[in-house]
């Protein structure tokens, strides 16, 4: 039996109020939740509906010049920089004045992620507890996209595929876990999007993986497609191969190698690839992969419904295919939310953290607030939902 | 599932083919039939026999040009592997019956039956889950040590699976023994010939994470039987069998290693 | 004689005849394009299923107008074989000229099949026999389906339903 209700709201409220605070990569997000009591959540397996109202939920991504990636004590400076003045302005835009009143529970990225900007915004979430007198609880980042993803589009118990800049996961929900099914062997489907973008040396602002869509959408040759390796291993999946590949295709373009007759006609030498074809073929390739293995977990799960999250989950055309999918499965279904809660931000962090705190899972000792930069999915033990 | 999947493959076999859906994987569906390809009727083979018939669609979400690829090859893979798998020694695998390249459709031997009392098609994983009650039992026991043999020995002679998970192997009742299970290993459709090290350790690390997360509760046990089957097939080939089993279980380790480090930046 | 059709295929009948003690095979051979017949040496083919399996591959290639050879009773022959060379396959399966058992495949569109009226036994100067496993397993040479199919030195069959299993799939593999 699971009772969300059973800790109660501050100062007799019928409602809880979260403040999330997320930073383990380049992006300080930070957000405002309330949940009214209700009493559909005394009893069943409801944790996807708990009307949360997002009060405020703001961010500010570090971004680097074309060509450079973001290092993380550069990250945490950026985090340390601007935290004071994102958690004021969430707080106005809340409508609160006095957090030590209105605020039940602080939430932060316990981890995965970049050791300094992690530990940043512990610093950050331990000050404000102490100086408010407010509870912590430390939340795994993943756990607090996937408990987003659910309450934003009610699904109720789907396959989630999380894919962002560290993370390639299949997961599904089973005895208390979230469990990983499949995962990348090696470097994440985002980190493989941000790497290839510094080869081509193009923005990262608002994010590589969104210039390289972009890129892919002005692809004039969809017929033709380069091939590249097609790595899935049973619901796992292997992504360096390819990146090494299309790097070094890349590569050839830019200093004109005519000796490579996939990029430069034999006879002629005219070039018969371009940037944009090889965005294009990079994400038909890769994103074939992650719809292959979501399918393969739902087989294996029996189950009819996908819930995409994480920053490349934005990616359009990864939930295009999603949809074509589901689709052609019974009943199938694709759950997606927007860039506001795709990419890492401080709600999903307040509405995990909620729930954790509504089950009484809460920070006693400040020694419990360690951050880790190794914190698997299934580490977490989920007593908000049924078992 | 998809009515209009059903309906292509429906067509493509004439009605003369009754079929009945039993699973749709993520790359085939699979259908049963009491209707032999081409053996006569009449033969004396009964009309009781069942066969597999597995077709690869096409996948509208992926590029023509993967689809085409991917489907050719899997389907070819998949055939010639199991023509060559089945003259292994001590290997089980489903008999091929039929092949049609050109339109993504095989056809195999029909392995395993039902569980007693409603437990659904005797795979390893409703076979594991049958005995959850009793989870540590001799036949269970006795079974997995027989699953390890299987990949023991499809790896000694260089083949890989590519997607072990407790849905691919299926326990066919032993003819003689009530409650002896031979397990067969099926679906080849990522597999293929490799004789490197980190093929089987992805293998075997695959399988491992297959069991966890279906098997939590008893996935330790489960493993190391699994293991210890595997282990036996190596160490029947003396000091190179133990050389190689040292080897590939140290792989097996790293990429396990690998896997557990890999979580990282949100 | 069998007469069959395969189940996917029904617009055409199969008509499956073998003999024993035929003496005339050099006189068919002579004449083998007048006929409408496949005529293959009962040596080369240990059960019903090898024959029936390539018949099927037979009707797969049609299906996608991959046929190779002239006409459908002679792509009998090359799809009973483990390779794609044609002229190999009808010297392999084919007659010689003192083939004694001979299995004799009839191809004819089921719509037609009230108007034929070939008698095959009237071609053939031996004794038509039940076409089935015993007696092909008595007529077939273990030791030519082994070279024709290549088999590997450690497959070592112990019965003839695993001779026809590695033989059915060489023949659905071939050219793959």
């Amino acid at each position: 039996m699971v009772d969300l209700n059973t800790i109660s709201p501050k100062n007799g409220r019928n409602y809880y109020i979260a403040l999330g605070l997320e930073g383990s990569a380049n992006k300080l997000g930070i957000g405002i939740v309330k949940h009214p009591i209700k009493s559909q959540l005394s009893s069943g397996d409801n944790s996807h509906q708990c009307d949360a109202q997002i009060l405020s939920n703001i961010r500010d991504t570090y971004i680097t010049p074309p060509g450079e990636g973001f290092l993380p004590r550069d990250t945490a400076r950026h985090h340390r920089n601007w935290c004071v003045r994102l958690i004021k302005k969430a707080l106005k835009e809340a409508g609160f004045n006095d957090p030590s009143n209105d605020i039940d529970v602080i939430c932060f990225t316990k981890g995965p992620g970049m050791g300094a900007p992690l530990h940043s915004v512990a610093i950050i979430a331990r000050t404000c507890s102490l100086l408010w007198d407010i509870p912590l609880v430390g939340v795994n980042h993943c756990i607090g996209h996937i408990e987003m993803g659910r309450e934003i589009t009610k699904a109720e118990n789907p396959v989630v595929l999380y894919v962002s800049g560290g993370n390639t996961q299949v997961i599904a929900y089973s005895e208390n876990r979230y469990r990983i099914f499949g995962e990348t062997l090696d470097v994440a489907i985002g980190n493989c999007l941000d790497r290839f973008a510094r080869t081509l040396k193009i923005p990262n602002h608002p994010s590589p993986g969104y210039n390289i869509e972009q890129l892919a959408l002005k692809c004039q040759n969809k017929d033709k497609l380069i091939e590249l390796p097609y790595t899935v291993k049973g619901m796992d999946l292997s992504m360096s191969g390819i990146l090494a590949y299309i790097d070094s295709l890349a590569k050839d373009l830019f200093r004109g190698n005519k000796q490579n007759k996939l990029l430069f006609d034999k006879k002629t030498g005219k070039q018969k690839v371009t940037i944009e074809d090889l965005c294009y073929s990079l994400q038909e390739n890769l994103f074939a992969m992650l719809i292959e293995i979501t399918e393969r977990a739902m087989a294996h799960v029996n189950s009819s419904t996908v819930l995409i999250v994480g920053g490349v989950g934005c990616n359009v055309r990864l939930q295009e295919m999603m949809a074509v999918m589901c689709h052609d499965r019974a009943n199938g279904k694709v759950f997606a939310t927007d860039d506001r809660f795709c990419i890492d931000n401080g709600a999903m962090i307040a509405q995990a953290g909620l729930l954790q705190f509504r089950m009484g899972d809460i920070v006693k000792d400040l020694k419990e607030t360690i951050v880790t930069q190794k914190f698997r999915t299934d580490e977490v033990f989920v007593s908000w939902r049924e078992k | 599932m998809s009515q209009e999947i059903i309906d292509i493959v429906q067509n493509y076999l004439t009605p003369n083919i009754p079929i009945t859906l039993v699973s749709q994987g993520a790359e085939a569906v699979v259908f049963t039939t009491h209707v032999h390809p081409y053996l006569p009727q009449d033969s004396n083979k009964t009309g009781e026999t069942k066969y597999i018939i597995k077709y690869r669609p096409h996948k509208k979400y992926r590029h023509p040009v993967i689809d085409q690829q991917l489907t050719k090859k899997r389907t070819l893979g998949e055939s010639r592997l199991l023509a060559k798998l089945y003259q292994i020694d001590g290997l089980k695998v489903p008999k091929l019956i039929a092949c049609d390249q050109y339109n993504g459709c095989i056809w195999l031997e029909f392995l395993g039956s039902q569980l007693p009392d409603n437990n659904g098609f005797s795979n390893l994983k409703h076979f594991l889950w049958w005995n959850k009650a009793d989870p540590y039992n001799n036949v269970v026991k006795e079974s997995l040590l027989k699953v390890g043999q299987q990949i023991g020995i499809l790896h000694w002679n260089d083949y890989v699976h590519g997607d072990l998970t407790s849905s691919n192997i299926v326990m066919v009742q032993d003819k003689l023994g009530v409650n002896v299970w031979n397990p067969h290993l099926i679906d080849f459709g990522l597999g293929g010939v490799s004789n490197m090290v980190e093929d089987k350790g992805v293998d075997l690390y695959v399988l491992e994470r297959a069991i966890i997360s279906t098997h939590s509760a008893f996935s330790d046990q489960y493993v190391e039987w699994i293991m210890q089957g595997f282990s036996q097939v190596y160490e029947q080939h003396g000091a190179t069998g133990e050389k190689k089993l040292k080897e590939l279980l140290k792989r097996f380790h790293e990429v396990r290693m690998r896997g557990r480090k890999r979580t990282m930046i949100g | 004689m069998i007469q069959t059709t395969i189940p996917q295929f029904p617009d055409f009948t199969l008509k499956i005849s073998l003999f024993k003690d035929v003496i005339n095979s050099a006189e068919i051979r002579s004449k083998i394009a007048d006929y409408p017949f496949a005529f293959i040496d009962a040596k080369t083919i240990c059960s019903v299923e090898q024959l029936m399996a390539a018949l099927y591959r037979v009707f797969i290639e049609k299906n996608y107008n991959r046929i190779r050879t002239k006409s459908l009773t002679s792509e009998c022959l090359l799809c009973l074989a483990p390779t794609s060379n044609i002229g190999e396959a009808f010297r392999r399966f084919g007659l010689k000229d003192d083939t004694k058992e001979v299995i004799c495949v009839q191809i004819i569109p089921t719509e037609d099949l009230p108007l034929d009226e070939v008698d095959i036994s009237s071609l053939i100067d031996g004794f038509e026999v039940d076409m089935n496993d015993e007696h092909l397993k008595q007529f077939c040479d273990k030791n030519i389906i082994r070279e024709i199919y290549k088999f590997d030195a450690s497959f070592q069959p112990n019965s003839i339903e695993e001779v026809t299993r590695a033989v059915v799939s060489a023949i659905q593999l071939r050219g793959m």
